[in-house]
């Protein structure tokens, strides 16, 4: 018991000294979610549309309909007075969304209330999504003008109530990536490397004369591992929730349960790669050729369902999306055990399967 | 003195495939005494102590350390054995004082921190990082390592391999001391000058066979031939062996070892037979038979030769 301990402790000490360890496991997830959550998450701040504003016209009237565009919001308006050609071009070049073509006479036909000559709306065929959202925006903005000016008495009407809805952004979905992602590698590549150097280095061997039992030497290594991946688990978890803005809907306890079976996954697999490479030379491609497919596949980055359907079946066999799925779950929409029971039977499936190998492959020299 | 054997060992025989690592190996070792394995490398010195800590489990043979049957229960062995292994990189990370009590808390009771420290001369040393030591401070931690539970056999893989002959000597400071305190020692190494310092008696391996066997002056009385005549001459054959005296005749490359019980009669007649044939001797010295000749002498090949 006092070894095990003692094999505890020198073990944290060694992730505490260790500046490389702390930084590949610790900050640099940290760092990635970050940069990510920044860049990629759209942050809830709305693009403002351009729209290029050419006025043939001039008259009150026309100023008006500039006016409406304008309180629909959404827009900025550049004005290119009658200059068409150089509004077209702007448009070309990606500077603007939309254009706006109000042709001469059109004040005149509203001032006869007569049906004002048409205005011309261009739009680059290119960018679908900017251009659908001005039809909306304008759409809304004539239809006003026009119930206006036909003195239009609404009849019908309806009151829109919100209510808050489970709207998941980027950084929602990346979060929980993110900690499955430090699970896997620290746990998996760490264990894998480092068991394989002691070995060689005559560490574990070492050990072994001193009476050191297989068991009290991996549960200590458990036990340290599990203190430090909770630790950073949960330093990853309140920086993309208190700073980035992720939200945590489900039970804390829950997500603590998935890390840890998490860890012990990982852990034992990385034990598994620790007992069957020769050396550190060969555990660490080994540890990166089994985490390389995970670190894109494993539903940390993209969604899975985004990916082609043929690997799909694959990547649902990977216990790093069952990790993530479950962790996401959890965080973005609630779910509790019941809800859960796939990944969680996976991810045992996963643990008992792994331990039980590792136990069998582990040697000390 | 009442001689008690600590450790017995019996035909003990090990193979790696084709290879015969340890040949029908026996040797007794006696309690309080420093015990050698001299050999090149790939003599079997590292694999028969390997066997003997328990380690390996052996082919064939017996091992009896302190009346344990070490091929049957290795683990029994363990509280009676320390062990320093060949290559002793631990923990960098890791300061002294933490590693002593990481390995302490392995075994039940264990010596006080301060002794093991003192004597293994690494007070000073107490709260450094292993990585800041030097090679011969990091060989003694591993030795101190070994002594913590207080074992009566101290097995030491070559532990002066890779050490400056000032540290070599430091470590042989330590080796006697561990020896004043009655512990039982056995130590491998392939330098003749310190299997002679340091050794009561030694066993020499080649090839997995212990060839030689005694107190390092027996094994050099043995040989008939108190010392060598060496030179350096460019000679197709000559016979040197009517000479006076001359016992044996060693032909390396250019280079002539005559070993001979009569120096002066020997030299006078070699002088002689040059002036006579008009040859060059190069780099004649003449100088006392070592543990280095008696290997030469039982397997043809030097001890350094890879």
């Amino acid at each position: 018991m006092k070894g095990y301990w003692q094999l505890t402790l020198a073990q944290l000490k060694l992730f505490a000294r260790n500046k490389t360890v702390i930084f590949w496991t610790t900050f640099f997830p940290l760092l990635l979610m970050v940069v990510l959550g920044y860049f990629l998450g759209d942050g809830g701040s709305q693009v403002k549309l351009q729209l290029g504003w050419v006025d043939y016209d001039r008259t009150p009237a026309s100023l008006e309909l500039k006016e409406a565009i304008g309180l629909q919001g959404g827009f900025n308006i550049e004005d290119f007075e009658d200059n068409e050609g150089q509004a077209k071009e702007a448009l070309k070049e990606g500077e603007l969304s939309v254009v706006l073509v109000v042709p001469q006479g059109y004040g005149a036909a509203l001032a006869e209330e007569e049906v004002a000559p048409p205005l011309s709306l261009f739009y680059d065929e290119v960018d679908q999504s900017e251009a659908q959202l001005s039809f909306a925006l304008l759409e809304k903005a004539v239809d006003d003008l026009n119930k206006q000016l036909v003195h239009f008495e609404e009849r019908i009407s309806y009151e829109k109530i919100g209510i808050k809805a489970t709207h998941l952004t980027y950084i929602d979905f990346l979060v929980p990536g993110i900690v499955a992602l430090m699970i896997m590698s620290s746990n998996m590549n760490g264990v894998a490397a480092q068991i394989a150097s002691w070995r060689e280095r005559q560490v574990l061997r070492r050990f072994k004369i001193s009476g050191v039992k297989a068991r009290t030497f991996i549960a200590a290594q458990i036990t340290a591992r599990m203190l430090l991946n909770i630790t950073q688990s949960i330093l990853v978890l309140f920086v993309g929730i208190y700073l980035l803005g992720a939200q945590m809907n489900g039970s804390w306890l829950l997500l603590l349960f998935y890390i840890v079976l998490g860890i012990l996954v990982f852990l034992s697999i990385g034990f598994i790669i620790a007992g069957l490479s020769k050396t550190p030379e060969h555990a660490a491609p080994v540890a990166g050729f089994i985490s390389f497919p995970m670190f894109f596949l494993g539903g940390i980055f993209f969604p899975i369902s985004e990916m082609p359907s043929f690997i799909q079946p694959l990547v649902y066999a990977l216990p790093i999306s069952h990790l993530s799925d479950a962790l996401r779950q959890v965080m973005n929409i609630g779910y509790g055990l019941v809800e859960l029971w796939l990944p969680t039977l996976a991810l045992l499936l996963w643990f008992i399967a792994s331990f039980t190998i590792s136990a069998l492959v582990f040697k000390w020299e | 003195m009442c001689a008690e054997v600590m450790i017995r060992v019996n035909n003990l025989s090990k193979s790696y495939g084709d290879l015969q690592a340890v040949d029908q190996v026996t040797f007794n070792v006696q309690a309080g005494e420093v015990f050698g394995l001299l050999g090149p490398n790939g003599a079997g010195k590292t694999t028969t102590l390997e066997m003997m800590e328990g380690l390996r489990q052996p082919d064939e043979g017996e091992i009896y350390i302190g009346g344990q049957a070490v091929h049957k229960h290795p683990e029994r062995v363990r509280p009676l054995i320390g062990v320093q292994l060949q290559s002793t990189s631990l923990f960098d990370l890791l300061t002294v004082e933490e590693i002593f009590k990481l390995f302490a808390s392995f075994y039940a009771s264990s010596l006080p921190l301060e002794a093991v420290l003192e004597r293994m001369n690494l007070t000073e040393k107490r709260t450094s990082l292993v990585k800041t030591l030097s090679g011969g401070q990091k060989q003694r931690l591993a030795i101190g390592l070994a002594l913590l539970h207080d074992p009566a056999v101290l097995f030491l893989d070559e532990p002066t391999t890779g050490l400056d002959p000032l540290n070599r000597r430091a470590l042989w400071d330590v080796v006697n001391g561990l020896k004043k305190d009655g512990k039982t020692i056995i130590l491998t190494t392939h330098y003749m000058e310190e299997a002679h310092a340091l050794c009561d008696r030694l066993a020499i391996m080649d090839q997995g066979r212990v060839i030689a066997l005694g107190t390092p002056d027996e094994l050099i009385a043995s040989l008939h031939m108190e010392s060598a005549i060496q030179f350096t001459a460019r000679i197709n054959k000559a016979d040197f062996s009517t000479l006076r005296g001359v016992t044996k005749v060693l032909h390396q490359g250019d280079q002539v070892t005559l070993y001979t019980s009569k120096l002066q009669e020997s030299l006078t007649d070699l002088i002689r037979w040059a002036d006579t044939h008009q040859i060059n001797l190069l780099q004649l010295q003449t100088r006392q038979a070592t543990l280095e000749d008696v290997f030469l002498h039982l397997t043809g090949r030097s001890l350094t030769e890879e």
